[in-house]
Parts: structure tokens; sequence; C-alpha cells
């Protein structure tokens, strides 16, 4: 059952599995349509966070979802993972090069470059939670505040007078502050399932703001201020100037948070396909079978706990860093509720599918700015509407095939 | 790019229907507003966003006026983050001339940086911590509502004048509040007040008994109130219902129609407050303010941060006016705002573009509205204050 | 001595509006398997909608008596309404999707009535005020200062308890309630008809949402559009502590929360502000000593 295998992509339908003439053609054109496909979706990234006018904006979002629509009616989706899984590091290069793309096209622009960090910052945190929800099958309605405990902590070293740690550093302390505050949970979420254990990182949550807003050390309601980044003597806050074109101080931000992104994707990844990932999987599925089996439940709730919180503290230091500003008031119930509803949104468990949620969970709202006081409303209309009419969500988790290419 | 195509092509064809104003055809310059339209503090937000509006309305509808202005709106959320967000937004966007922004001081004072370092002049309309003018000393920032030390410095005199001795100090927890408290607490114990306690609680807590309780242990003359209109309401009502019997003392929180009629005219009666501006109605062009206001047909009230905004819109207008839509012009001209008339009093701005001059008024609830406490039947005698 | 009477007094109130809500949460629990979270934004609707109707009914001239009755039955009738609306419109045909699923769609839910009432109830985003319709003043006892008011109210409060305990447990409808509880497929064909009782069994868990809705009208005299959220969060609170399913445990839950705030402001006025946290530090602390709840659902496994 635990067999070790090559394939770097596990979701690869039945439909792939090579028949006898024919592959490598047809591998050739799953690949070109798999470029094809990225190049769409990085210049449909770009215009989409560039625009502004509400009218562009409003046929631009419409198109899309017919592409998705008609992408996923035409087996387009099954194509394009068929076409990653076929080149597997071709398949890593053409996304790299699609996203340093988007970063040139995008590079005057610090508006847009902001909400792109933002997007890859919440993406890493719903990755966390996608080890999480998805893998462990544990509640997590508490996000937020792991990101705030990231967040405080690069504050805190921030002011720390004498003491001059690294920013890359206290990045690395944020996510490790992080799994210390989490830790008080575990007992809690070991000994409880289901909405019982919703309850106490929901608790937790609300309570971790209530003692933020009261605690007078950690700047109380008002906030602290913070500096931006410093790596190697590179200050983040100044523009770059590199082959004859500027790029907005932001784009050190979205390339910071592109590289913390891609490896809490290869590290999801890399737990799908190993031997873990089914031991999460088992406990998620059924605790008692598990236990029957010899599996030990509390090691791996506490793993895959434990990584959660690493990537949503890690990723919380960016962000504070990045704002320049921390206060109590960013890390509420909604807050995580609105991470929680991009692991949704894009299909529990499935850890693509957390990434084109959370650009529309957190550009959504940004771009309905001009129907002002009604866009929370909107907002929470769409997602109804996004849960009534696709419980699956974006991109659906698929059955693990354990052998890929080969009959397991 | 494309927009600029177009919105040219739609000036065309505008200009080429309506040929005898061609030649008047006015350039379009963009101020943009940002305060909460959701969320908890939205009323403030929304009564602003609609006095800016009519400050732009009534602007442009004087022919005399050398450019159209355009008022494009923002939500904050009351969040520092979402808060650098859109400022960074306006900053990036060339074509936004000048910003009104902030309720909430914790995004103020989150977004001045951002505004210093897109160099986007801007007039904050109502966050009142000192921090926002006074930790830096930017040129593009500048703040028409008062920093709430006046209002606590007058109001503590006044209860010294009147006699008080007893204090508990009742806040919210948020910065607001928490700084309410602290220069209530400054001010009390410089006039010889006694503080029997200091109570802090969430801005959304629904029931107050267990505070009110042990405030009616401790038996105060007067009840220190540090927050805004939802929570004041439930303090002033629940305060009746335990039967407390205690001067209330408000400030800028629980200014305007919105306390009085949440918690009726008979308990509202005799609460005083301390605001930083005189009632509209003494003020010139005050009163053509608030009809106008009505004349808009606007659903909500302006609140009592409407007429700031209103007036921060209007100076931003008039600067523009006179130097033209660039950013650092408008900085500049922001730098010399000295007695410049307005419906809350002359504005001069100082070194850090802190307007100085606020008129901090005292304001009583003589039944069921808000008085000026000179004019009140409580100044005169006729009527007294609880304990009096 | 007169002070501790009056926290305990002070902590009933709260509880029973607290057990109110509870009470919902581990009826639908009870019946369907999830937590509906608009749970609070359903009160909140009621509340408002109490509001209208008593307002209406004094502006017709009719006696106080009649406002009451009239504010009682809006609230819980649009209430019920409501819930019974979500339930039929959106929870059933989603019920076999992930629990997590249908929780975040009830927040959104909430969210949606909530925005709602702000955005189009005329001058929603102020507080408003509610008529008191009651007896004012009260009688000190002992030293206690006891609200007629908020005598009435808690009296009031129980006796729904009692009238819903009843449904449950001595009608056909309870029975059948029950037997959707018990087991769904079973129930089905035994005749029960599912998609009548379920939205029936969300409009009974509904309905005392609402009520709780005019008594905190009632006691408080105010109502805002946010007041359903942290009411919501800590009704679920009480019903996970009290052990889902479980009526009594729901009301347990209620006062036990209730007396948790008034124990931390009594004693330590000064951390007045760490309430919450010591109460939320408090139910974490007791779910992972009882991990299905103080008292236990019946059958909390099922291999």
């Amino acid at each position: 059952m635990l067999t070790r295998h090559r394939s770097t992509q596990d979701e690869v339908p039945r439909d792939a599995l090579p028949m006898v003439a024919g592959v490598s053609a047809r591998r050739a054109s799953d690949f070109a349509i798999f470029a094809v496909v990225v190049a769409a979706c990085a210049g449909a990234v770009a215009f989409l966070v560039h625009a502004e006018d509400q009218r562009v904006v409003l046929s631009a979002l419409v198109a899309c979802g017919m592409a998705w629509f008609a992408a996923a009616r035409f087996r387009v989706i099954a194509a394009v993972e068929r076409g990653a899984a076929g080149h597997p590091w071709l398949a890593r290069l053409v996304l790299v090069a699609a996203c340093l793309a988007v970063i040139v096209v995008l590079r005057e622009d610090n508006f847009g470059l902001l909400m792109l960090a933002t997007v890859l910052i919440y993406a890493t945190v719903c990755l966390g939670l996608t080890i999480q929800l998805g893998y462990a099958g544990l509640s997590n309605f508490c996000a937020a505040a792991f990101l705030g405990c990231g967040g405080y902590t690069a504050a805190a070293l921030g002011r720390a007078e004498g003491i001059a740690i690294p920013d890359l550093v206290v990045i690395l302390l944020g996510g490790g502050v992080a799994v210390a505050i989490g830790s008080l949970l575990v007992l809690p979420l070991l000994r409880t399932r289901g909405h019982y254990a919703a309850l106490t990182t929901l608790a937790f949550g609300v309570m971790f703001n209530v003692f933020l807003d009261a605690n007078e050390l950690l700047g109380g309601p008002q906030g602290l201020k913070l500096a931006p980044i410093t790596v190697f003597g590179w200050d983040f806050s100044n523009d770059l100037d590199l082959f004859g074109m500027t790029f907005s101080f932001y784009a050190n931000y979205v390339m910071l948070c592109l590289a913390l992104t891609a490896v809490a994707l290869a590290l999801v990844g890399l737990l799908d396909r190993s031997w873990i990932g089914i031991r999460l999987d088992a406990v998620r599925l059924d605790e008692v079978a598990a236990q029957v089996f010899g599996l030990r439940i509390a090691r791996w709730k506490i793993l895959a706990f434990t990584l959660g919180n690493v990537l949503a503290g890690m990723a919380g230091a960016i962000y504070a860093k990045m704002t320049g500003f921390i206060a109590p008031n960013n890390f509420t119930l909604g807050d995580s509720l609105m991470m929680v509803s991009i692991v949704i949104l894009g299909g529990i468990g499935n850890r693509w599918g957390v990434l084109p949620a959370a650009l529309i969970v957190v550009l959504l709202p940004e771009k309905l700015q001009f129907i002002q006081e009604y866009r929370l409303l909107l907002f929470a209309v769409l997602v109804i509407l996004v849960l009534v009419l696709s419980p699956g969500g974006l991109l659906p988790r698929r059955t693990r095939t354990l052998v890929a290419g080969r009959q397991a | 790019m494309g927009r600029i195509t177009r919105r040219c092509l739609a000036g065309v064809v505008a200009g080429a229907l309506l040929i005898p104003g061609w030649a008047e055809a006015k350039d379009t310059v963009k101020i943009a507003f940002v305060g909460p339209l959701t969320g908890p503090n939205s009323p403030h937000g929304i009564g602003a966003r609609n006095s800016a509006e009519l400050a732009v309305k009534l602007f442009n509808a004087d022919p005399a006026h050398r450019y159209q202005y355009e008022l494009v709106v923002l939500d904050d959320e009351c969040k520092p983050n979402v808060g650098v967000q859109v400022v960074t937004k306006l900053g990036s966007d060339r074509s936004i001339a000048a910003a009104v922004p902030h309720y909430c001081s914790a995004t103020a004072i989150a977004t001045v940086d951002v505004f210093h370092r897109f160099k986007l002049p801007m007039v904050v309309w109502a966050a009142v911590l000192p921090e926002i003018t006074y930790a830096n000393k930017y040129a593009e920032i500048h703040r028409v509502s008062g920093i709430l030390i006046g209002q606590n410095r007058v109001g503590a005199q006044f209860m010294k004048e009147q006699g008080y001795k007893t204090f508990v100090s009742f806040a919210d927890s948020t910065d607001y509040g928490k700084s309410m408290n602290k220069y209530f607490t400054e001010f009390t114990n410089e006039n010889g007040g006694k503080i029997l306690g200091n109570f802090a609680v969430a801005p959304d807590q629904q029931d107050l008994s267990a505070e009110l309780t042990k405030i009616k242990e401790l038996n105060p003359e007067v009840i220190y109130f540090g927050g805004l209109t939802p929570l004041g309401t439930r303090l002033r009502t629940q305060m009746d219902k335990l039967g407390i019997k205690a001067q209330l003392e408000g400030n800028s929180g629980i200014m305007g129609d919105a306390f009085i009629n949440a918690v009726g005219p008979d308990l509202a009666e005799g609460t005083v407050t301390f605001f930083d501006s005189p009632p509209l109605s003494k003020m010139p062009g005050g009163a053509a303010f608030t009809e106008n206001y009505k004349a808009a047909g606007f659903r909500e009230p302006p609140e009592a941060y409407g007429p700031f905004a209103y007036i921060a819109t209007h100076l931003l207008m008039q600067k523009i006016e006179a130097v033209g839509p660039e950013r650092a012009k408008i900085t500049a001209a922001l730098g010399d705002v000295k007695d410049v008339p307005s419906i809350v009093g002359p504005i001069t701005f100082d070194d850090h573009g802190q307007n100085i001059t606020p008129l901090t008024t005292k304001y009583v609830v003589q039944d069921g509205k808000w008085l000026l406490w000179e004019d009140s039947e409580y100044a005169s005698g006729k009527r007294k204050l609880l304990h009096r | 001595m007169s002070a501790i009477g009056q926290y305990v007094l002070n902590g009933l109130m709260q509880g029973t509006i607290y057990g109110l809500v509870a009470m919902g949460f581990t009826i639908f629990f009870g019946v369907m398997n999830v937590i509906k979270f608009s749970h609070g934004d359903v009160m909140t609707f009621g509340a408002f909608g109490a509001l209208v109707a008593a307002t209406a009914a004094a502006a017709a001239g009719l006696p106080t008596g009649v406002q009451i009755l009239a504010a009682v039955s809006t609230a819980v009738g649009l209430a019920a309404l409501l819930g019974a609306g979500i339930s039929r419109l959106l929870i059933l045909p989603l019920r076999s999707a992930p629990p997590l699923n249908l929780l975040l769609m009830t927040m959104m839910v909430g969210t949606v009535i909530r925005e709602a009432i702000r955005l189009f109830f005329p001058n929603g985003t102020n507080s408003q005020r509610f008529p008191a319709l009651l007896p004012p003043g009260g009688a000190t006892v002992g030293g206690v200062f006891v609200r007629y008011d908020g005598l009435i109210l808690i009296v009031a409060g129980l006796l729904i308890i009692a009238v819903v305990h009843h449904i449950i447990n001595r009608t056909r409808f309870g029975l059948a309630m029950r037997a959707v509880a018990e087991d769904q497929e079973t129930a089905r064909t035994m005749g029960v008809n599912f998609f009548r009782v379920v939205p029936l069994t969300f409009a009974l868990g509904s309905a005392t949402a609402g009520f709780a809705g005019v008594i905190s009208g009632l006691y408080y005299s105010e109502i805002n559009y946010g007041m359903g959220l942290l009411i919501a969060v800590i009704g679920f609170s009480a019903a996970i502590v009290g052990g889902l399913g479980n009526l009594w445990g729901a009301i347990l839950g209620g006062y036990l929360f209730a007396g948790l705030q008034t124990v931390v402001v009594a004693t330590l006025p000064t951390f007045s502000e760490y309430k919450n946290v010591v109460a939320f530090v408090a139910v974490i602390a007791l779910i992972t000593w009882r991990p299905t709840g103080l008292l236990a659902e019946r059958a909390s496994e099922r291999v």
C-alpha cells in the first residue's frame, strides 16, 4: 500500500493512463494546452489586478467565469493536469516564467503588486489550512490569529532595543512563535472532534483578539509600526532598477511571497504524495479505523497542525512588515472565516485550487469598492451562490492514484 | 491608457452634443474620500461620505470654478491593513489629486507613511489621536478635526467648576476609548477630582450590568464615558435600569442626534458633552449646510463629523482652484492655511498640519436637543444637573 | 451581600438569553447535524420585526398589552419563517455537502441578514430605541434592586424553555423530530415526512431566537444590527459546553457562560476587559476536560 512512486502529479485521472500508441504526441499536445492555459491565466490575473474601471472589471470577471465553466465543461482542466504531469519540471518552469511575466507587466503598479503579494500571503496561509482541514481534518477557525502571531513576533522583535536579528530569521521566528502559541491548543484539539474542535479554535480566535485589544504591551488597539524588510543589506522599501526597467518596491515583497508560496506548494505536494499524506487521509476519514490499523492519531494531528501554523506565522511576519503596521483589528474572526472560505472555494484538499480562490476572495471585495457600503452584502451573496452551485469548490480534489502512469 | 482614451472619446462626444458648452468644458479633478462604509463605525463613514459628496456637488454647481470635481469613495473598514491597501491604490493612481481620509485613528496612523511615500496631500476628517499629525512631520498630512486632548481638558475644567468630586471612567476598549480614558484621567487628576474606578468594555458588548453593578457600589457623582454612540446608548439605558443616579459626562463620541434618538429624550436629559465645534446653526454657513444636506435627499444623517468631512473636502477644492491639481502644489498650498472661515470655525494648520483652533464647546441635552451649555436652562440655574 | 444578590440576578437574566439562543443551536444540531451560524442574526431579525410591530401598534393607539403581543408574535413568527426558509432553501439541498461548507454558508447567510438590516432598515446603521412596554421601576428586596421587567422576562424565558421541552418530548411533531434525529433513514421509511419535519424544526429553534430578540430588546431598551454576532459565538459555546443535542445542556451552558463573565467583573473589576478572555479560556478548558460536553450526547460515536 505504501509503495514509493515517482510521478510528481497525483491528480492524474484514469483516462490519462498511457495506452499503446500516440502517447508522446498526446503528451506534447497536452503540454501545449497547459502552457497556453497558464499564459492565459497570467494574462487574466495581470489584467484583473490592473483594471480599475468598474465596467471593465465586471465584464472581465464574467468572462473569466465563463472561461472557467467552459474549461471544466470541455475537459481542458483535465488536459492541463495531464500536461503538467507529463513534463513536471518543464511545467514548473512555465509557471515561474508566467509569474515573472506578471510582475514585469505590473512593475509600476504599486497597488496591483501589493494586492498580488496579499493574495500570495493568503494563499500561503490557506495552504497551511489545506494540510490541517483538507488532509488531517482538523478544524481551524483561528488561522488569522496565527497570522497575527507571526506579525506580532516581527513587530516585537523590531522594537526590542539592541537586538538585531536578520529579517529572514525574524520570519522563521514568526513561524516558530505561531507554533508555540498554537501548542496551547493541541491538547483541546486532540481530545475533541467535529464541532467541539471547531469551537475550541473559534473561541481561541475571539480570545486572541480580545487579549490584544486589552493588552497595552503589544500596542493595544492602536497597533504597532514595523520597519520594512531588509535582506542582506537590500532594503525592500526601495524601488528596483533591473534591465533598464523600474520596478515598484512592492515587487520585492511579491518575489518573497512567491518564494514562500512555492515552498508551501511544494511542501503540501510532497505531503500529499508521501505515506504521511496517506496517513493523514486515514486520520481524517476514519479515526477509529486508522487507530485499529495502528496509526498514532495524536502524532499525525500534531504534525499537521504544526506545519499549518508554521506557514501561517511566516506569512504573518512578511505581511506585517509589508503593510508596515499591525493592529488587532487585522486578525478578527471575519478574517479567519475568509481564509476558511478560500480553502472551501478552491476545493478542500486541492492545493492548486487555493490559488484562484485566494485571488477571488482577496481581490473581489477590493474590486467591488464602487458599490461602496453594499459590497459586503454582495460578497456574502456571491459566496453563498458558489457554495450552492458548486459545492465541491473550483477544483475538487481527485481521488488519489497511487502510481501514476502504471496500474497500481 | 484605455481608460483615458475612452474618457477623451466620451468627452468629445459630450462636447459635440453640447456645442455651445464646448468652450467651457472643464478639466475633471479627482478627490478621494476614505472612511468606514461597512462595519460598526459605518454610520459615521456614510454620513461623512454624504457630506463630502454634498461639498463636491455644491462646488461643481458654481460656474466660476476652473475645474469639475469628482469624488472617489473607498471603504477602509476601519482596518489598518485595508487602509494601507486603499491608500496605496489612491497613491499610485496619478489621477487622484488629494484625499479626505479616515475615521479610525489606528487606520490613520497606519496610512500616514503611505500618503507621505506617494506624496499625496490629505486632510483627515475625523480621527482624533494626536499621533496622526504629531508622530512625524510630513508635509502631506493635515487634519481639520481637533485632537482629543482639548475635549478632555475643557471637560475636566468644566466638571471642576460645577463642583463634582468623584468620577468613574467607562470607556470602550478601542484606541479611541483608551486614549479618551488616558486624557480624562490626566486632566481630572490635575483638577483634583477623585477617580474611583476605570472600566473598559468591548464596543459590541450588549450587557453592561456586571460593570454597572460594580459602579453602583462605588457610587460616583459622575460617570465619564469615552466611547461611541452605540455603547453610549447601552450605558445610559442600563444605568437607568439599575437605578444608578450619576451625572453622565460624554465627549465627541456621543455627540449627535443618534444618541438622543436611541436613548429617548427623558434619559438623555442633562447629559453633558464636549465637542470640537459650535452648533452649526451658530456658524456662518452652518444653517445652509443643514438645509442643503436635507435638500440633497441623503437617507442617512451627517452625524457629528459630517461637517468636518464637508469642510475638509471644501478646503481641498479651494486650494486646487488656486494652485491647480498637482499634488506637490496642493501640499505646498495646504502648508499655508490660516484663519480660513468654515462652518465649524476658522481653520489654522500648525507646522504639523494640525488644526489648532478647534472651538471646543460645551453641550447639554435639554428637552431632546443638544444645546449650547451657555444657552441652556442648566446654565441659567433654572434646571440642575444631577447632584448639584 | 446585597451586591452578590444583584450579580446573581444580572447573571440569571443574561443566562436566560444565552440559554434561549443555545437551545436553537442544539436543536438544529440534534436533527440535522449542522451548526447554523446565522442563528444570532435571525434573533436580530426578530427583534427588528418586533420593533416595527410594537411601533405600529403604538401608533394605532392600541393598549400596551396588545403592543407586547404584537411584538412577540411578530418576532417569533418572522424568526420562525426565516429559519424555516433558510433550512428549506439552503440547508436541505446541501445536506450531503461537507459540514464545513454548511458552517461557512450559514455564516454568510448571517452576514447577508446583518448587512440587509444595516442597509435597508431606515437609519439601520444606528442603534434603535426599543419601546419600554413592561412596567418600569423595581423594588429593593434585601438590598437587591429587582427590576420588574427583568423578573417578568426571566419568568417568560423559563416558560418558553418549558414549552419547547414539552413540544419536543410530548407532541407528535416532537416525536417525529426525535425520530429524525435518532436515525434519518429509518424515520423516513417509517413515514415521517422529512421535508416537512426539518423546516418545522428549524422554525421551532429560530422562534426561540426570535423570542430571545424581544427579551433582549425589552430588557436593554436598545437593539442594533450587529447584536447577533457575538451572541451567536456565545450561544454556540454554551451549546457545545453543555453538550450538543442536549436541551438541558444548552441551558446549563448559557447560565454557566453568563456566570463566568459576571464573576470576572465582580471579583476583578480592573480586568473587566479580560472577561471574555477568561470566559473563553474556561470554555476551552471545559471541553478539554469533557470532550463531548458537560451533559454528554447519548451516542457520540457511530462507527
